[in-house]
């Protein structure tokens, strides 16, 4: 086991760093540079602030340079037009909690909601539970989050003024929650779509599999069949489709925190690739691509603990 | 004799298929007596596992039992709801699957799939449980009950899980064990241990079996009375002498000559066609296709059941008294002999 651990996460020690240096590359590779176009700059002060920042340097360089800062100083840059002259990393403290809390709120959610649905429609299969469940599972997915967020806050929020409008930053504790259950129900709806489609299916294989019919005909009722052979069976493989949800989210709350006003990562990342910001874009990808990566592990280790065969592996 | 503990009447079984309803089982008699081994044998689609799937009530959804009685303690399992099912699975008849590989959740202990029914039925605690659960294992043959007890069944060979699917049908003490082709996903040599394995048990806990199979040379040794089943009807049973040494119907002596035999240079006999679509079962003797001796009759009218003996009936309008004398294919007969001369038996 832990040197199945130990594998994982070399694994993605070596994947982030071929996101970082790929990511590095491409953004410096954009059109355009950081401090062209501006008509108060002369040519001189220009070149200054280029040579200054290493901007004129080839691109290896500038990386070697990049990476020299990162690992020896933890300095992982500084904003220079966004923000200017503050560290990406203190932008980002600042940004992070806000979007981790809507994104692991909607997660935490859909989770349990996406199970139920599931496994209620496998259990009614081809019955009117089953056809609502699917049908609803269908828009679910394929209407785009915001389009329910922009729904919810006419309707919700405007007409009933049943929740605020936009987030209040102020607001603490459950006030907090409250002002932001909007974004994260309009984030939920299409991982609640995914997890319940995804069990749907896998049960009602695991339902008519052999192990199943051993177990009631050894005397299991339906019901004790079913919650001890059939769910746990089928709550494996939904941990292939965590990952993919998760991002999904990620995704999906860049757009949701504009339409709800909430000061997240998502408009800090399209502003910083429009200024061009490179030290703050690729701070952004940074963070992203750690989160992906770390909700992987975490899955492949659950998967290690849920299956005895991963978790044994070769050992017999 | 006495009477019988399972009685099966006139039982039909059909299924609802997307190109129309396919009849599984037609109007079948089976009656099985205590301590008895009851064999049906037949090939692949004939109804054997869909008759005892419908006496467990375990049909798949789209099954349904038509019409005819299953009379077990005197009273009609065809009638049974699903809940009064619980208080026979298992613990009156158990099942013992073809394929020990998918029968066993791939990830619960084999010590909890066998104690599992034995916690839920209230009867056991979780000591006692594990107690009688290591008992059983020893019983039916796994070394290092304890150690074995805590492992997984990707940790077990095929043999090995089908001793457990055993031991778990054993667990609740049944009076009847239905065994669905216990061997046939295990190799040959596996497969006689696994036999005598059954054979065993039977005898320490007073069992009484419904095996079936589509290898008659398989249960030879073990079988008390043979039913033979071709297209959901039965065609011919009566005692394992009967059917071995006096087959009287065609599709029997095709079995019978479809077994490998050591002893003789001859060609392995395969039986001509495929059985026929359970869709739209012919018309007359569903078998009349296929067989050689078929009369003109066949082809129009069912047989009915004729008598050889008391315990001897087939179903074949070659033993009307009006049908032409007709005798097995010599090889058969051949064979007969020699077994019969193997055995020391003189008619």
């Amino acid at each position: 086991m832990l040197k199945y651990v130990f594998e994982r996460v070399l694994a993605m020690l070596v994947t982030l760093a071929i996101i970082v240096t790929m990511g590095f590359m491409v953004i410096r590779l954009m059109p355009g540079s950081m401090f062209e176009g501006n008509p108060d700059m002369s040519p001189e002060q220009l070149a200054a602030l280029e040579a200054k920042y290493h901007l004129d340097k080839p691109l290896l360089v500038q990386y070697g340079y990049f990476l020299r800062d990162a690992f020896t100083k933890g300095d992982w840059g500084t904003s220079l037009k966004l923000y200017p002259n503050v560290p990406v990393w203190e932008i980002l403290q600042t940004r992070i909690p806000i979007s981790m809390y809507i994104n692991v709120y909607s997660l935490l959610i859909s989770l349990p909601i996406g199970v139920i649905l599931g496994i209620v429609a496998a259990i009614k299969k081809n019955t009117w539970v089953d056809y609502t469940v699917s049908f609803l599972v269908v828009i679910c997915i394929s209407v785009p989050s915001f389009v329910f967020a922009t729904l919810m806050q006419y309707f919700f929020a405007f007409k009933m003024e049943a929740f605020p409008i936009i987030y209040e930053p102020t607001a603490v504790g459950m006030a907090k929650l409250y002002s932001l259950a909007l974004p994260i129900m309009a984030l939920a709806l299409s991982p609640i779509a995914r997890v319940a489609r995804y069990l749907r299916a896998e049960l009602a294989e695991t339902i008519n599999s052999d192990f199943m019919l051993l177990a009631k005909t050894k005397g299991l009722t339906e019901r004790q069949a079913t919650i001890n052979h059939g769910i746990r069976n089928s709550l494996l493989p939904l941990m292939n489709i965590i990952v993919p949800m998760f991002t999904n989210i990620l995704g999906g709350s860049l757009v949701i925190e504009t339409i709800f006003a909430i000061p997240g990562m998502g408009g800090m990342m399209v502003n910083s690739i429009n200024a061009p910001d490179y030290e703050v874009t690729l701070a952004i990808l940074i963070f992203y691509s750690i989160i992906s990566l770390s909700t992987i592990l975490l899955v492949d280790i659950s998967y290690g603990i849920i299956d005895p065969r991963i978790r044994m592996g070769g050992k017999k | 004799m006495d009477k019988p503990i399972l009685e099966v009447k006139n039982l039909s079984v059909s299924f609802n298929a997307f190109s129309g309803t396919v009849r599984a089982v037609r109007n079948i008699d089976l009656e099985l007596y205590k301590g008895e081994t009851l064999v049906i044998v037949g090939e692949s689609g004939s109804g054997k596992s869909v008759t005892t799937k419908a006496i467990l009530g375990i049909l798949p959804k789209n099954g349904r039992i038509d019409s005819g009685e299953i009379i077990y303690q005197g009273e009609d399992m065809a009638k049974y709801k699903e809940k009064d099912f619980y208080n026979i699975r298992g613990k009156r008849i158990s099942l013992v699957f073809q394929d020990p590989l998918s029968a066993l959740n791939p990830i619960m202990k084999i010590g909890k799939q066998i104690t599992e029914a034995l916690i839920l039925s209230g009867k056991y605690d979780k000591k006692s449980a594990k107690k009688r659960a290591i008992e059983l294992m020893e019983a039916v043959g796994i070394p290092k009950p304890e150690l074995r007890y805590e492992q997984y069944p990707f940790q077990f060979s095929g043999g090995m899980r089908q001793r457990i699917v055993i031991a778990i049908a054993l667990a609740s003490d049944p009076e009847i064990l239905i065994c669905d082709e216990p061997t046939t996903a295990l190799d040959v040599t596996i497969q006689s241990k696994i036999l005598e394995l059954i054979n065993e048990m039977k005898a320490k806990n007073d069992l009484s079996i419904i095996f079936i199979t589509h290898d008659l040379g398989v249960v030879a040794n073990m079988a008390d009375r043979i039913c033979v089943m071709y297209a959901g009807k039965i065609v011919e049973f009566g005692t394992a002498e009967d059917i071995f040494y006096r087959p009287a119907h065609p599709y029997t002596w095709a079995l019978l000559s479809s077994i490998p035999d050591l002893d003789t240079k001859e060609k392995l006999f395969s039986i001509p066609g495929a059985p026929p679509n359970m869709l739209a079962p012919p018309k007359g003797d569903a078998f009349a296709q296929r067989n050689k001796y078929a009369l003109a009759i066949d082809f129009e009218e069912e047989p009915p059941f004729f008598k050889l003996s008391d315990t001897h009936y087939a179903a074949t309008w070659l033993l009307h008294p009006d049908a032409p004398k007709v005798e097995m294919p010599e090889i058969l007969a051949h064979r007969i002999e020699r077994m019969k001369e193997a055995n020391g038996i003189v008619d």
